[in-house]
């Protein structure tokens, strides 16, 4: 768990980050969003003390972060940025295995953890291991970068903008492995992003962040249904919020049990979002849809009615 | 010595090995020597034989660059922590002074303080041979990813493993294109010595020029010629990674 106590980060007389207090469940996925310069990448830097605050207290796991050496401390927390930073003159391997090196781990077993990580990460070590990051695509180098984040195995997780650099396709692959990753493994991450569909699809929290000050922090589903005020609004998208939310929630929730005859001939997986569910009926010309589960068998119904949610608060389904 | 291992050495091996059949061929180039100035009365310098004069020309320019290296990497290495920069430009302007400096100037006036011999040259050598080893030094250390950097520090490397597994490595073709300059150039430079009485190569070129002798000057000018290409195609073959 991740405490801030009213945590204050002056440059000089510019005041970066204005006492906040945010608090991450062990576990949760917390996203800190906002426009450029807001603080949000100083305050998930403070977290690691690669910047030292100013004022307030953080704490993670109950004890002040400044009870520990900032080496020691850093060691203990995963972190991923944009550029990766992979050691240019190290190998895939090598870059993999730092921390455990750091930490005096003895060579068989950061040579386990690092193959481990490379299964984990879709790298076959037969094609990577020996590799350096000069050889690697963008996408390639991420995956690497982060499985040096959780090489040592850390319970923290600190990733600032990790895949802003990577083009849309492999950006959604990444987050979509990304997503599977932390239900398997359930760190608790910070995430730093200005990707609004990104932190909507990988948060449990999200954390708006304006000149310094937190705006506003709940679920995805929370900010878009009540934005606290115009710039919260217009960050989650303006007339968008509607879809957005649409695209982060699943079939399997809306749905009703299955009550037309015949079962309706257009069909979706349960796992669909509502937007997806949306899109096959702008396809399929209907308002009806038959919800599939994982073995295609019809499990229940989806309407328009529904997706709009104009039945939501009753079964007032005609 | 496997053959691509052989090739990779063989552009140093040729110099060198001309740079020794010359500094010991004696009579043989002798002959030779006696057709560039058919004339003089002796064509090969006779204070001292060639080989023992590289040797020694070899040692003061080891010595010089040694020591600039060790100064000017460690100099270069203190302004760019964060206790010392307050002191980079201040480096900075004494490296490129040194180098501005005539070593001529530094012979003349180390000599009353340093005697006659070869500490004036290897005085004049430090001085003239830091800049380009301090430039190329701050370059590298300056010059690095500060993304790499950023991850260094976050993965919870310390100052001095970062200095050693991280800048240094990744700086290392920079600094040594410093080195390598700076080397090369000395050993030119080193051929002043003979002024103050340094025995080195740059003997028989002062001796050939008080006494018109054409023959002394191509000796040694030619010992030097191939002492630096030696030395400058062993560098550009030295590849580090860390």
């Amino acid at each position: 768990m991740i405490e801030l106590k009213s945590v204050t980060k002056r440059f000089g007389d510019e005041t970066a980050v204005d006492a906040i207090s945010l608090t991450v469940e062990r576990g949760e996925l917390c996203a800190l969003v906002g426009t450029s310069g807001c603080g949000k990448s100083t305050t998930l830097r403070m977290i690691n003390r690669l910047i030292e605050h100013d004022g307030g207290e953080i704490h993670i796991e109950g004890r002040p972060i400044r009870e520990f050496d900032g080496r020691l401390l850093r060691r203990r927390i995963g972190y991923a940025i944009q550029s990766t930073g992979l050691f240019p003159h190290w190998t895939v391997a090598r870059n993999i295995g730092l921390v455990p090196g750091l930490l005096k781990w003895p060579a068989a077993r950061v040579a386990e953890r690092v193959e481990e990580l490379m299964v984990m990460l879709g790298l076959p070590v037969e094609a990577f291991a020996d590799k350096y990051p000069a050889q690697l695509s963008g996408g390639q180098a991420q995956r690497v970068g982060v499985a040096r984040a959780l090489a040592a195995d850390p319970d923290i997780l600190l990733m600032d903008e990790p895949f802003g650099a990577l083009d849309p396709i492999t950006r959604q692959g990444l987050q979509a492995e990304l997503r599977d990753l932390q239900a398997r493994l359930q760190k608790t991450i910070v995430f730093v992003t200005h990707d609004m569909d990104e932190a909507l699809a990988l948060a449990d929290r999200l954390v708006v962040m304006n000149a310094g000050r937190i705006v506003q922090q709940g679920g995805p589903l929370e900010l878009l249904r009540a934005p606290a005020d115009d710039f919260v609004a217009s960050l989650l998208g303006g007339d968008d919020r509607g879809l957005k939310a649409a695209a982060i929630t699943r079939v399997g929730e809306r749905m009703l049990p299955l009550a037309t005859r015949p079962v309706p001939s257009a069909r979706v997986p349960r796992e669909a979002t509502l937007h997806q569910a949306l899109a096959v009926m702008f396809r399929e010309h209907v308002e009806r849809l038959a919800v599939m589960d994982g073995d295609e068998r019809p499990v229940g119904e989806i309407s328009l009615r529904r997706i709009v949610g104009a039945g939501r608060e009753g079964g007032g389904e005609p | 010595m496997s053959r691509s291992a052989f090739k990779r050495w063989r552009a140093p091996l040729a110099w060198c090995a001309l740079l020794l059949v010359l500094a010991t061929g004696g009579e043989w180039f002798e002959s030779l020597l006696r057709w560039s100035d058919p004339e003089a009365r002796r064509v090969l310098y006779p204070q001292a034989d060639l080989l023992t004069l590289l040797l020694r020309h070899l040692w003061v320019v080891a010595i010089a660059s040694g020591l600039a290296v060790v100064l000017g990497v460690g100099a270069a290495i203190l302004v760019t922590r964060p206790g010392g920069r307050d002191f980079l430009p201040l480096v900075a302007q004494a490296a490129s002074m040194g180098q501005t400096f005539p070593p001529v100037a530094v012979l003349a006036l180390a000599v009353p303080v340093l005697g006659f011999g070869t500490w004036p040259i290897i005085v004049a050598l430090l001085l003239y041979g830091l800049l380009p080893i301090v430039r190329n030094t701050l370059a590298g250390l300056e010059g690095l990813d500060p993304g790499v950097e950023e991850a260094a520090r976050g993965m919870g490397m310390g100052a001095a493993q970062r200095l050693w597994r991280v800048e240094l490595p990744l700086a290392a073709p920079v600094i040594l294109a410093g080195i390598r300059t700076s080397v090369t150039v000395n050993i030119a430079t080193a051929a002043l010595g003979a002024t103050v009485g340094a025995s080195n190569l740059g003997a028989p070129i002062i001796a050939g020029i008080i006494n018109g002798n054409t023959a002394y000057i191509l000796q040694g000018a030619v010992l030097i010629g191939l002492l630096a290409l030696t030395v400058d195609s062993l560098f550009a073959r030295l590849n580090w990674r860390g």
